[in-house]
């Protein structure tokens, strides 16, 4: 099987945007994406395209992605809309990335889209948990806010992890949203802030959230040939990871983990014959600053329930040896539920790039983690950058 | 000779005492009430019913499976026209093909249930539950709530002696008009009072009995006066009255009061003692002479629960919340809430053949081996642990719950094991009938069902849990 890698990647600022459209947020991305491929590229080579989205607010629930492609001009092309929930778009680049490994193309475009802040409050309650479980888990009363808080009154049962641990995440994130011109909420926050904000589902309060966010995101993902034609020190797809997981938290093997995250992520270390100790930064899926925490164990950064200690000693901030988050995650960056997956791809593509807001020194090796729902589907990718032939 | 062989009652939490109304409204329409229960927001007449009626059965000398018949009496039923008994029935895991009757729209309705499953053949269940409503400024002030159950048979602890009708037409005496959820009186307070003790005196004397003799007497109880003026006529005396009157810690639970009082006499009965209860609802009296005395799971209650104040009193009981639930987003269907009964309110699980482990709900493969089989079903135990915890607030939650947070404030939601043979059920569920912020994990929590919201008109119950102990 032949390597995939990233040509461009680009994103439409992240934010509350009631005015656009999942067209024009789109429209937005995509130039961005076209922008980034160095030398001159045409959108006409793309061959087929892979879309995510949750459709929140209804919408356009049917074939959304062709009217994506056909809206930026991307005429006749074949295009399959994904739904996996948060993970919609993370699965969607594992799609495009298969479709140039198999060889049936030598051009694939990834991308995600979703307008969340346009709706009544009403409606907009109706929407948010729609990818939880929802016979069981959304008529005990529970949102996803409430499903992350049970794992994290689980994890602080368990490992003694406190609200401090879970605020660490916001601020570190939103240290580093700040810089991130294209951040929803592009503001820092100090652990008292965190620490103190109002209760949201107890144990996770305000800060421990994601914003909802309305954005785009897109990637040109294309064969090694066609890669070098354009970059002589291209970045490679070096290992793809996914596993899907029982959608209810309640009928999981662990409440404490994220299962499939395991699974996903050994996957993804294996193809790319590295380890988590090889991992220059990572963006992983902070939807819940628990989610954060749970990424690092389920990802191999630390042990089991050693994921606050991370946090305290600074390993994971953007000076540390593992810096994560470095876009501002989804707490800071924003959460526009189908544009994430590619989003983290954007920040690891520009990262090894050299062109990220919150630069690390000189990666090799990035880390993309994005999860659905409260773990009923994960991709983990990891991408390299190549030397220069 | 048919009776009563067991019996259970249900109150809920919450108690209003008459000096919070007092304060609110600088006056109190609830002579010789001290307090009153009060229901919270997800309950009402049918999850109290069956809550009376699984106290009554747990345990109990007649198995659940052998009744023939399903009385209930209320003035409440949760839909004006709609189904009461066969929710009891899938609740209560009774028989399908057991007879039913609900008997509603009088204060009186508990009678007629009782005079039912006492002309039956065979183990009859009789379950009397009520929680009426009212102008919240003066005809609410002594309502309360309340469910007593009844295990009728032959071969009785507590035998039936005699039973006595009185029917005659007493307009204007306690009605609520079509369509209206408040009861009503027209105010003219001496004929109220001579009507309803005629009917009551006639009742009772009509009863093959020395009434006299009774050393308990469950007389209609609107307020804490009426039974002992009503047992001077009647030959009852005030001993036997204070035996039987439950109204001054209850309230006017409506069909359920005498139920619940009659109840509490029999409680403290001694083998061969006698025991009056006398019924009124619109001009229907009713009275029925008991011989003898049985224990009451649930008695104790009635001089228990938290006091409330009376603004909650009011988010709680829906006075001031007006909640209609809109279509959208994720959505249960009812045929789909339908199949899931028996998960909701049986804690019905699987076992897989293979590898002994426990799917919830039991269906497709199962979450141990992921084998797909064929489970063998079982009813989980119906006590277990809190796992993982979470405290929703106002605005955290689906909005099929936003008339409950209104009306109850934040509400616990957890993730609970109930530990099977081989591995544990889990499920999530509500923590109810408790502060949220007193729960923790590790805590034992039991199941109680509960109304978990209404949509499209429809009221849909299952499985809450409550602190244990």
């Amino acid at each position: 099987m032949r390597d995939a890698y990233v040509m461009g990647a680009g994103q439409s600022p992240f934010g509350s945007f009631p005015e656009e459209t999942y067209l024009t947020l789109f429209d937005e991305a995509f130039d961005s994406a076209l922008d980034s491929v160095e030398g001159d590229f045409s959108p006409d080579m793309i061959e087929e395209a892979y879309l995510g989205t949750l459709g929140v607010g209804g919408r356009q629930l049917g074939l959304s992605g062709p009217a994506v492609t056909e809206h930026v001009g991307l005429h006749g092309i074949p295009t399959t809309r994904v739904e996996n929930a948060c993970a919609a778009s993370g699965y969607a680049f594992r799609q495009a990335v298969t479709a140039v490994r198999s060889g049936m193309v030598d051009v694939a475009l990834a991308g995600g889209y979703e307008v969340m802040t346009d709706a009544s409050s009403d409606h907009t309650r109706w929407w948010l948990g729609v990818s939880g479980q929802t016979e069981w888990e959304r008529t005990s009363g529970t949102t996803f806010a409430g499903v992350y808080a049970q794992m994290a009154s689980a994890h602080m049962e368990q490992y003694d992890t406190t609200v401090e641990d879970l605020s660490r995440v916001a601020v570190k994130n939103h240290g580093n949203g700040a810089q991130n011109p294209k951040a929803h909420l592009g503001f820092e926050c100090s652990l008292d802030d965190a620490v103190s904000a109002p209760p949201v589902a107890d144990p996770l309060n305000l800060y421990h959230c994601c914003p909802t966010t309305d954005g785009a995101s897109a990637v040109v993902v294309a064969s090694e040939d066609v890669a070098k034609e354009y970059d002589d020190a291209p970045v490679r797809v070096a290992g793809t990871g996914a596993s899907s997981g029982k959608v209810g938290l309640f009928q999981r093997e662990s409440l404490t983990s994220i299962p499939a995250s395991v699974r996903a992520g050994e996957d993804a270390y294996e193809a790319a014959g590295i380890g988590p100790e090889d991992l220059d930064f990572a963006e992983v899926h902070d939807c819940f600053a628990i989610a954060e925490l749970l990424a690092y164990e389920d990802l191999g950064f630390c042990d089991r329930g050693e994921a606050g200690r991370l946090l305290r000693e600074g390993v994971t901030d953007p000076d540390g040896e593992l810096p994560t988050n470095t876009s501002g995650g989804l707490k800071s960056k924003g959460h526009p539920i189908g544009a994430t997956g590619t989003g983290q791809i954007v920040e690891a593509f520009e990262q090894l790039r050299g062109e990220a807001h919150v630069q690390v020194d000189d990666p090799r090796y990035g880390l993309a983690h994005n999860v659905g729902g409260s773990g009923g589907g994960v991709t983990v990718h990891i991408l390299e950058r190549e030397e220069a032939a | 000779m048919r009776g009563v062989t067991a019996a259970g009652v249900y109150l809920p939490r919450f108690r209003l005492s008459t000096e919070e109304t007092q304060e609110a409204w600088g006056t109190a329409h609830a002579s010789g009430i001290e307090r009153k229960a009060v229901p919270a927001a997800d309950e009402d007449a049918l999850t109290m019913a069956i809550a009376a009626a699984e106290r009554a059965l747990d345990g109990g000398p007649v198995d659940r499976g052998s009744l023939n018949l399903v009385a209930a009496a209320t003035t409440t039923p949760p839909l004006e026209e709609g189904e009461f008994v066969p929710r009891l029935v899938r609740a209560l895991d009774l028989p399908a093909d057991v007879a039913s009757s609900t008997a509603t729209q009088h204060a009186a309705a508990g009678a007629e249930a009782l005079g039912r499953a006492l002309d039956a053949d065979g183990p009859a269940l009789v379950v009397v539950s009520d929680c009426p409503e009212g102008d919240p400024a003066d005809s609410d002030h002594p309502l309360g709530a309340g469910a007593a159950a009844f295990v009728i048979d032959d071969d009785p602890v507590v035998a039936v002696r005699d039973i006595a009708w009185h029917s005659d037409d007493t307009p204007g005496v306690r009605f609520r008009e079509r369509g209206e959820e408040n009861v009503e009186s027209l105010g003219i307070t001496t004929y109220e009072r001579n009507v309803v003790r005629e009917g009551v005196t006639e009742a009772v004397s009509a009863l093959d009995v020395d009434a006299e003799s009774a050393t308990g007497a469950a007389v209609h109880q609107r307020d804490g006066k009426f039974p002992y003026r009503a047992a001077g006529d009647a030959a009852l005396s005030n001993e036997a009255v204070a035996a039987g009157t439950v109204v001054d810690r209850v309230g006017d639970a409506g069909a359920a009061t005498v139920p619940i009082g009659l109840l509490s006499a029999l409680s403290e009965a001694d083998g061969s003692e006698l025991t009056v209860a006398a019924f009124f609802g619109s001009g229907t009296a009713a009275a029925v002479a008991f011989e003898g005395g049985l224990p009451v799971t649930g008695i104790d209650t009635v001089d228990g629960g938290d006091p409330i104040d009376y603004t909650a009193y009011l988010r709680e009981r829906g006075y001031v919340v007006e909640g209609e639930v809109t279509g959208g987003g994720a959505h249960v269907s009812i045929p789909t809430w339908r199949r899931s009964l028996d998960q909701r309110y049986r804690l019905v699980a699987g076992e897989c053949p293979e590898c002994g482990g426990v799917t919830f709900p039991p269906e497709g493969a199962c979450q141990a081996c992921h084998s797909r089989v064929e489970f063998e079903q079982f009813e989980a135990p119906r006590t277990g642990t809190v796992r993982a915890l979470t405290v929703i607030g106002q605005g955290g939650a689906p909005p099929e719950f936003a008339t409950l947070q209104q009306r109850d404030g934040a509400f616990a939601v957890a993730i609970i094991a109930l530990d099977a043979e081989d591995g544990a059920v889990t499920l999530p569920a509500q923590i109810t009938d408790t502060d949220p912020e007193s729960v923790d994990v590790g805590d034992t929590v039991r199941a109680t069902i509960r109304r978990i919201y209404t949509q499209e008109g429809v009221p849909r119950y299952g499985v809450k849990f409550t602190p244990d102990g």
